[in-house]
């Protein structure tokens, strides 16, 4: 018995899901055959998942002696021919909720990643496991054409949409000749050429031509200076392999930050560490988180730093590129920036901050007064404010802040030290705690608070040695993951009190 | 009506007799209107019927040579109430809404047009907002029609039946002077397909053929005792058996015979191909529709013709009745048909098939499996038919099992730019500082405000409904109650349910009216505050002024993406200690519309060399410190996240897409929160003129003299 051909089309709104419907219906409609398509596109409004859901009966209509097809209006349980979807997640959800089945779907979809709300507000990394999709694909579908379309279309020209025509038109699934799309795509006249270059390009990667996977790599280390070259060699030749790379870059990085000085007491500080490991057994890979963090939280956050990279040479020419700026266009940059009176004093010495600070926190103004600008960057006056405010560089040392930061980092140095002296793993999870302390104004002060709460609660007495070491690290672990769960707090105070009531059967 | 344009789908209005349609569920019924002659059209936007009204509105031109009045209603009770031209002279008309929220408002109406009858065909096209991808509360419009003794139209979802259905459904209309509902479900109204057109055709009476004189006055005609009286009783004794008698002899209900003749299924039409789908994964039908067990299928689900289903049922065993939702009005009717012609047959539904819920084919072949298992027809094993049902569930369970965790939900969520999204990041920050108060919702994009990011609303009562809500909340709280309103939920009826109600009680509250000039969740249609420059000749109607007369003291206009400025005006309004209704109207072009309009023009001025000055926001990467504050404010499409580019650091860091509109909230927000200085915002200044140049290379320079090694 002759069934359709069932086509499931997984996309967000605004991403041209109805387009490539209705080319797909088009197609079937020039060669004869009956098509039937439905979606449920809810509102008009864009970003989320829209389901569009197309039945070809392959038997032309002239062969069916006036007999019409019962098409369907929505996909069923394992038995859907074809799963497009424009994104991975998406792709992995269609598969996830049955209607792909391992003995008979294709899959075809673009593995870019278009971030949900959840994801991208986490205040960590909330990012879905990219290898985890592709495992959940791997296992739900038959056969699969995966690559990047978005790259792909983007180096057509067009949207992801005529790349996955193509791809459709290749796969062998319909019984409709690539010429028909491509003479649909001429009918509608709109955006013709690129969508033909998108479609050739997914035709091909659908018989094999499957475009290169493009692995920019994102990381940007710091350039290599003079001052600093010494200090690499050093690092390389003092700490165990695995630290090396990160210690380097940190170098580098403290050397710009501050100087010479600053880079060779970073090394000085890790030297201890990287020797404790070593006694202990440890392959060096405490050491280079340690060297991570370390560098990080030395090269705090200030007014300082802040108008460093503001003022970085490369900048208004990244700026340029990432906004598509033409050579003759002018491009008028402007920052927003609210300096509070934390960061105003952060640049006093200790002797003026600590009374003004005192007063403010007193008279609540810590949370109220700031000084908003809008600075505009590369103006003549802006610029040079912030390049003047760059050159405070040296006095960095002398402020309330470097004070103290350089005590706060001692103290976290000083409690991985004796947690490695217990074990390797519970100097790990200790030193990852650093993680929490990052950010700006009011996030700075709650991952200090945070920090200062999982030290006081779980870190002093799991250095008493009474903890046994696995509960130690199991509590450390999980404080750090709920501290980064929402930014009230509440998630972390019940895992503190959990663990506290754990502590005490534990003792009893 | 809105800014899209739908010259293609009024082209497939014009087509002629013989000609081939293809296209959507919604515009063939557009189509079969014109072919109905029609004299009115009305109705009130909303998914998934929004369509026809606005491709009507489109085809000014086409319904100027057929004569045809159109209304964009301001709700569905105007819409319904239009209905009333067909009660005492001989004209066709249809109205739309989205229902059961549309009936719902405009079942005053409705039950008074029903009361007196029509003379011309009255037809309400309902899209039956039920089921999968629904956005309204889950109850049927069947209810409605038999309470008002309106008759239901539930075709197939097919194009020649639907198309059939309405030019038919005139028909019976005038044929028992009652007035007719088309139900179409979502799927169908977005379902493609095709039929063989028939030329328009005009009415006999028309704004081209006004009558000239007005009906002679018959108080039979008005729903006013004692003529309800009269009416209750010719609505059973002559509406209904005409009714019966019009489906019967034009055969609207379809029968499809089988081989297995002792047991029979009765079905909804809208059920139909989902139906044939489940019977063919059995083995029980084909793709070509041919089934095995009997089918009656119900195109006309109200009224029931008994002397058909008990004609169909008589020499069965056992039937089963597909009727999605709850209650069962079709089966309880169905089972009194059978005991009144006293048949034996049983009679299963509801136990086999769950009672809430849509009926997919999934669902419907594990039914069809509990029904053979239970009714057990001769020759028939209903095994298989349970071993498939039993693999999709696996199927299901194992599929679900591939992931470790549930994936994140991607809710549908306000657009790149929406001037809404900064009023809810207004309002998180203000309850920051004030604390927290009960946050009364409304029907409109700013719905997604209970969405994450924001989270916000405690209650939802319909659409403008959110200030009246609110009213026995204030008081019971002792904190003064938010509550938000769309521009289109204040002219649909919150203007009166909610403000006027409010003044005349002397009620203490915030409203928040959100003044985006069109209704937009619905395709951004215009409303009666829509300025739309230019594009409409009407002075819009202003809410500012309209609040003043209504005597409201308290009243500001924020620009929308103040953030700051909101956030001060909501805490002066949540905490002042003046008594009485406290208004804020925030202001901002919903972005969809304006970006449609300033895309082609700021194409147009580029294009004649005009200077044309472009914003774009962004992130400095190295500055971000991967924290995602500004994403929780914010929740914006454009401004999401990437690798971070510190080889030290993991935690992604934001960054800002090209579809950025350059809206300002980041800017604003970073603002307004606190929050770090790693926003920048860059205008390109395209088309430069003299002093742009000369000032851009003094910039240059200044900056290269401070830092040779800068590259620019």
């Amino acid at each position: 018995m002759t069934k359709p051909i069932s086509i499931v089309i997984a996309a967000m709104g605004g991403e041209g899901g109805g387009v490539l419907t209705d080319w797909l219906v088009q197609a079937a409609n020039a060669e004869g055959l009956a098509v039937q398509s439905t979606s449920v596109p809810g509102v008009a409004q864009r970003t989320g998942a829209t389901t569009y859901y197309v039945e070809i009966y392959p038997v032309p209509l002239a062969q069916l002696g006036g007999a019409r097809p019962i098409l369907a209006l929505a996909p069923s349980v394992g038995d859907v021919d074809l799963v497009v979807a424009t994104e991975l997640m998406e792709a992995a959800r269609t598969v996830s909720r049955g209607y792909a089945s391992a003995g008979q779907t294709r899959l075809i979809a673009s593995t870019h990643r278009v971030y949900a709300v959840a994801e991208k507000s986490a205040m960590g990394d909330g990012r879905a496991d990219s290898e985890q999709l592709l495992r959940v694909i791997e296992a739900g579908t038959r056969t699969r054409l995966l690559f990047d379309m978005e790259q792909a279309a983007k180096a057509a020209g067009c949207v992801v949409n005529s790349v996955l025509l193509g791809a459709i038109a290749g796969s062998g699934v319909l019984p409709i000749a690539p010429e028909t799309f491509e003479a649909g795509i001429r009918a509608a006249g709109k955006a013709v050429d690129s969508n033909l270059r998108g479609f050739q390009t997914g035709l091909r990667a659908a018989r094999g031509e499957v475009p290169a996977p493009v692995q920019p790599d994102h990381k940007r280390p710091q350039p290599e200076t003079s001052p600093a070259l010494a200090l690499v060699a050093r690092a390389h030749a003092e700490l165990p392999p695995p630290a090396r790379e990160s210690a380097a870059e940190g170098v580098k990085r403290l050397t710009r930050y501050q100087d010479a000085r600053y880079a060779t007491l970073y090394l000085e500080r890790l030297a201890p560490i990287a020797s404790a490991e070593r006694d202990a057994g440890g392959d060096g890979s405490l050491t280079r988180v340690v060297a991570r963090h370390l560098a990080v939280r030395m090269s705090f956050e200030d007014v300082i730093r802040v108008a460093q990279l503001k003022t970085d040479p490369g900048r208004f020419a990244r700026i340029r590129a990432e906004i598509g700026a033409a050579p003759d266009q002018p491009v008028v940059v402007k920052d927003f920036l609210k300096p509070g009176i934390d960061e105003i004093c952060s640049i006093l010495p200790s002797l003026l901050a600590r009374p003004i600070l005192a007063l403010a926190r007193r008279r609540g103004w810590i949370h109220t007064a700031y000084l908003g600008r809008e600075v505009t960057s590369n103006g003549i006056g802006g610029f040079t404010s912030l390049w003047l405010m760059a050159r405070l560089q040296p006095w960095r040392r002398f402020s309330h802040r470097f004070h103290e930061e350089q005590s706060g980092i001692e103290l976290w140095l000083a409690r991985v030290a004796k947690a490695l002296a217990i074990s390797p793993s519970l100097g790990l999870e200790v030193a990852e705690c650093a993680r929490l302390i990052k950010g700006y104004g009011e996030t700075w002060r709650r991952g200090e608070a945070n920090f200062r709460s999982i030290d006081r609660a779980l870190i002093t007495p799991a250095l008493t040695g009474d903890w046994p070491v696995a509960f130690a690290l199991d509590a450390i672990a999980s404080a750090r993951i709920a501290a980064l769960a929402d930014p009230e707090g509440d998630r972390l105070d019940r895992t503190l009190a959990a663990i506290d009531e754990g502590a005490l059967r534990l003792a009893g | 009506m809105a800014e899209r344009s739908y010259k293609h789908e009024v082209d497939l209005l014009r087509l002629g007799e013989g000609q081939t349609f293809r296209g959507e569920g919604i515009l063939a019924v557009t189509k079969a209107l014109l072919q109905s002659g029609v004299s009115y059209v009305g109705g009130y936007q909303g998914a998934p019927v929004s369509h026809l009204m606005d491709v009507l509105v489109d085809a000014e031109d086409l319904l100027d040579e057929l004569g045809i009045h159109i209304e964009a209603c301001t709700n569905e009770a105007a819409a319904a109430a239009m209905l009333g031209a067909s009660i005492a002279y001989p004209i066709r008309g249809a109205v739309t809404w989205k229902s059961v929220v549309g009936t719902n408002v405009a079942s005053d109406a409705l039950s008074n047009l029903t009361s007196p009858g029509v003379m011309g065909g009255a037809m309400i096209i309902i899209g039956e907002d039920y089921g999968d991808g629904a956005s309204v509360i889950q109850e049927r419009s069947h209810a409605f029609a038999m309470k008002s003794s309106i008759w239901l139209l539930d075709p197939r979802p097919h194009l020649p039946s639907i198309v059939r259905m309405v030019e038919k459904g005139f028909e019976l209309s005038e044929a028992s002077h009652s007035p007719v509902m088309l139900d179409l479900r979502i799927k169908a109204c977005h379902v493609t397909g095709e039929f063989e057109a028939h030329d328009n055709r005009k009415a006999a009476i028309s704004r081209h053929t006004p009558m000239g004189s007005p009906a002679t006055f018959d108080y039979a005609k008005l729903s006013h005792p004692p003529s309800t009286f009269a009416h209750e009783i010719a609505k059973v004794e002559e509406r209904m058996p005409a009714a019966r008698r019009f489906i019967r002899e034009h055969q609207l209900n379809e029968r499809f015979d089988g081989d297995i003749a002792e047991i029979g299924i009765v079905v909804q039409g809208g059920l139909y191909n989902s139906l044939l789908r489940a019977m063919a994964r059995l083995g029980l039908a084909d793709a070509l529709g041919n089934t095995r067990i009997p089918i009656f299928c119900l195109n006309v689900t109200y009224p029931l013709v008994p002397e058909e289903l008990s004609a169909f049922c008589a020499a069965k065993r056992a039937v089963l009745m597909v009727e999605e939702g709850t209650p069962d009005y079709i089966e309880q009717a169905l089972g009194q048909i059978l005991r009144r012609a006293d048949l034996q047959t049983g009679l299963y539904g509801k136990g086999c098939l769950p009672e809430a819920g849509e009926y997919t084919s999934d669902v419907l072949v594990e039914g069809l499996a509990a029904f053979l298992e239970q009714a057990k027809p001769t020759g028939l094993d209903p095994a298989p038919a349970r071993r498939l049902a039993d693999s999709i569930k696996r199927q299901r369970l194992d599929a679900a099992a591939l992931l470790d965790a549930e994936l994140p939900g991607r809710q549908p969520g306000f657009c790149t730019g929406c001037p809404e999204r900064p009023v809810f990041t207004a309002l998180k920050l203000a309850q920051q500082d004030v604390g927290t108060t009960h946050i009364s919702a409304d029907i409109g994009c700013h719905s997604f405000g209970t969405l994450p990011p924001f989270n916000m609303g405690n209650s939802i009562l319909g659409f403008g409904m959110s200030l009246a809500s609110a009213a026995a909340v204030g008081p019971n709280l002792g904190k003064r109650p938010i509550s938000i309103m769309g521009d289109g939920g204040f002219w649909h009826n919150g203007s009166i349910t909610g403000v006027a109600s409010t003044m005349f009680n002397r009620g203490d509250g915030v409203l928040v009216i959100l003044q985006n000039g069109y209704t937009s969740a619905t395709g951004q249609q215009f409303m009666p505050s829509s300025t739309a420059e230019g594009r409409r000749a009407e002075t819009p109607f202003s809410i500012e002024a309209t609040l003043k007369v209504m005597g409201v003291k308290w009243l500001k206009t924020v620009r929308s993406y103040s953030v700051g400025t909101m956030k001060d005006v909501l805490k002066e309004a949540m905490t002042s200690a003046e008594k009485g209704l406290k208004v804020i109207i925030a202001d901002g072009e919903c972005q969809l519309a304006r970006q449609r309009r300033v895309k082609s023009e700021d194409a147009a001025r580029l294009k004649a060399g005009e200077r044309v000055v472009r914003v774009r926001y962004g992130v400095d990467d190295e500055v971000c410190s991967g924290d995602h504050s500004c994403i929780r404010l914010s929740g914006c499409p454009s401004l999401t996240i990437k690798p971070n580019p510190d080889p030290l650091r993991d935690d992604p860091v934001a960054a800002v897409q090209q579809s950025c509109v350059g809206c300002g909230l980041c800017g604003e927000v970073a603002h307004a929160a606190v929050l770090c200085p790693s926003f920048w915002r860059a205008e390109i200044i395209q088309n430069p003129n003299r002093f742009d140049r000369w000032l851009d290379g003094w910039r240059r320079r200044a900056i290269g003299w401070l830092q040779p090694e800068t590259a620019s």
